[in-house]
């Protein structure tokens, strides 16, 4: 057999050894379970600038010491919510210039209107030339998440707690969420 | 969605394993007739070729210019999840992925009496091409939260797919001693296209003190736009599977969408050993006309949150829908739609150009009868490859040493340069017993050692008859 029988069959035979004996090393394709998607994401949720007129009757004009409104959050029955939702931080922010401290309660109701979760906090009294700014950070963790997963609305309640001082200012809210997933 | 990730990642991972569309390794070698699919007007030393239907050439090939399985499932690092993220970090909007896999139904050709060589023949292509969707990718795996102010840029998305058959004959022609010339023409027959590539938008959550809420969000000048042709009837869940199979096979010939293309190449030989060549492929336009669906988002968009009334209920004692008229006014401003526009979109046009220069002369039995063309046992060469993608034209250049062993073997090793890799060595063999020609080409050779940790490869063969006088 001639030199150049040999070496072509040794080519040939090399070229497809490489490609049949190609190889996959050094990996642990079971990782792919683990792979997940863990976005953070910041939501915007409600906002409003209340004063003086929205703490009176519209009809009679009279004083009414509590204000509320509810909002659905249709959102939170959507399904990323339900299945893959671990932790929620909502963060609320009111910049007072009344006068006059407010007590604030925030609930989260299922639709039947069963309470699910409440925030209650204090509103610090402002003045209309320094408004004071009262944060509240409510964390609901994993073992908690249910709560929100059951809820559909978000009801706001302001109680204006009334002093000497004339009813006078405007309360502004701020309101967002920290929406962390596992997909 | 993990499922989607998981599978998204295994794909881009089995795409490395398989450098597309470059098929440096059959170029300028003349004793092949796939040689002519690369450059209509190479030197042909042959008389006649019929190749076995649908064994004469099978190519499949794909690269990643940015990751390998490797980076993803190195067994030494458990954390997927932060190889996975480092890993979307790190990648760009340019870089990208490719798979392209040819495989020709039927090959023929033969010198006329004029001494042109006429070729024909049939093959099926496809090939997928996909930036990576950078800022879309890191805003579902990381969210809005670490990147406040950052706008997520949807012209990121950017990518194209198509199958089809074509159809194509060409002619070659000597034209002197020094020069040659080739011309393909090409009738393309579409299966499936899809196609979105001039997308736009941005989303940004903007934290300014002077909005009356802690976020605005925006999106802005939002249009993305995703044309596809022969994918909805095949979507239609209808239809049983020998009713799809009949209608991918009607539209293999002419029964879908049609197009037309040219390719056009030359040869000079700037001295006996000395050589340019070059040519320009599928410079072709597809008219997407059937079974055509397209996609629409667009609009813009910017919100605070919902802002509450108080008190309540309307004047009309019902409670105020305020998620309700959130969405609404979210529908007319972000549209949705899907429409059936006619669309065109122009194949991937490709160029080839190189230098070859040969030693060691050949020598042949002498027959006064005969004419002989001086040729050489080794050519060396540098070709540049070229393919047009949505942003941008894709190199490769490759340097090869080209070796006939005897008149019925020969071998040709590159090295090539990508945007894949630095050390891509390929190697053809081809073979011939009496008239039956079989060759074998593989790139990324290195590769296979450990796909793993491959970005690209590819794989060619076939077998034919090719006749000389």
């Amino acid at each position: 057999m001639s030199f150049n029988k040999h070496l072509k069959i040794v080519v040939l035979l090399l070229l497809f050894s490489v490609v049949i004996v190609s190889c996959v090393k050094g990996i642990d394709l079971d990782q792919t379970e683990e792979i997940a998607l863990t976005p953070d994401l910041q939501v915007s949720l409600l906002t409003f600038d209340v004063t003086g007129i929205d703490f009176k009757d519209e009809d009679s004009g009279i004083f009414t010491p509590i204000i509320r409104d509810t909002v659905r959050l249709e959102f939170l029955d959507d399904s990323y919510i339900q299945d893959d939702l671990v932790t929620v931080e909502f963060s609320f922010k009111y910049t007072n210039s009344f006068p006059h401290p407010f007590r604030n309660k925030i609930s989260f109701l299922s639709e039947n209107d069963r309470t699910q979760h409440v925030v209650s906090f204090d509103i610090a009294p402002g003045d209309k030339n320094s408004p004071v700014v009262t944060d509240w950070v409510e964390l609901i963790e994993n073992a908690n998440i249910d709560v929100i997963k059951k809820s559909i609305k978000m009801v706001v309640e302001i109680e204006a707690l009334p002093n000497q001082s004339p009813f006078e200012g405007e309360l502004k809210f701020e309101s967002k969420g920290l929406f962390s997933f596992e997909f | 969605m993990r499922f989607l990730l998981t599978s998204l990642i295994l794909i881009l991972g089995t795409i490395t394993y398989c450098n597309a569309q470059n098929k440096q390794l059959l170029y300028n070698v003349k004793g092949l007739p796939q040689s002519l699919l690369n450059n209509p007007g190479t030197n042909v030393n042959f008389d006649g070729h019929v190749g076995i239907p649908l064994f004469s050439k099978f190519h499949v090939s794909a690269g990643s210019s940015g990751v390998n399985l490797f980076d993803i499932f190195d067994d030494s690092k458990p954390d997927v999840n932060r190889k996975v993220s480092s890993t979307i970090r790190r990648l760009t909007r340019n870089d990208y992925f490719k798979v392209h896999q040819q495989l020709e139904i039927l090959s023929f050709g033969w010198r006329l009496n004029n001494g042109q060589y006429l070729s024909a023949g049939v093959y099926q292509e496809a090939d997928m091409f996909a930036y990576f969707p950078k800022d879309p990718v890191l805003l579902v795996n990381e969210g809005n939260n670490a990147y406040l102010n950052v706008p997520f840029d949807f012209s990121d998305v950017s990518f194209t797919g198509e199958i089809l058959t074509v159809y194509h004959i060409g002619i070659n022609k000597k034209i002197n001693k020094k020069l040659t010339l080739g011309v393909r023409g090409k009738l393309y027959s579409g299966i499936f296209n899809v196609s979105s590539t001039e997308n736009t938008g941005l989303f940004t959550t903007r934290d300014d003190p002077e909005n009356p809420n802690f976020y605005r969000h925006f999106a802005e000048n939002i249009n993305i736009r995703v044309n596809t042709s022969g994918y909805a009837s095949l979507n239609n869940t209808g239809r049983t599977v020998q009713e799809s199979t009949r209608d991918l096979l009607k539209r293999s010939f002419f029964g879908g969408n049609i197009g037309a293309g040219l390719d056009i190449g030359a040869t000079y030989n700037l001295a006996e050993n000395f050589r340019i060549t070059g040519s320009v492929l599928d410079i072709g336009i597809m008219y997407q006309q059937h079974d055509v669906e397209n996609y629409l988002y667009y609009g813009s968009y910017e919100t605070d949150g919902i802002e509450p009334l108080f008190p309540d209920v309307a004047p009309s004692d019902n409670t105020i829908p305020y998620w309700d008229l959130f969405e609404d006014e979210v529908d007319r401003n972000l549209k949705d739609e899907t429409v059936n526009e006619k669309y065109k979109t122009w194949r991937p046009v490709k160029f080839n150009a190189a230098v070859e220069f040969g030693f060691e002369e050949m020598f042949e039995v002498c027959d006064y009868r005969k004419t002989y063309k001086r040729r050489n046992y080794n050519l060396i060469g540098v070709h540049l490859f070229g393919v047009k993608r949505p942003r941008s034209m894709n190199y490769a250049l490759t340097t090869y040493y080209d070796r006939k062993f005897t008149n019925n073997f020969r071998a040709k090793i590159s090295y090539t340069v990508d945007d894949f890799s630095y050390y891509n060595v390929g190697l053809l063999l081809s073979t011939k017993i009496k008239k039956f020609n079989f060759y074998l080409a593989a790139d990324n050779l290195i590769g296979y050692f450990n796909l793993a940790k491959s970005q690209s490869a590819s794989i060619q063969f076939g077998m034919q008859f090719i006749f000389k006088k």
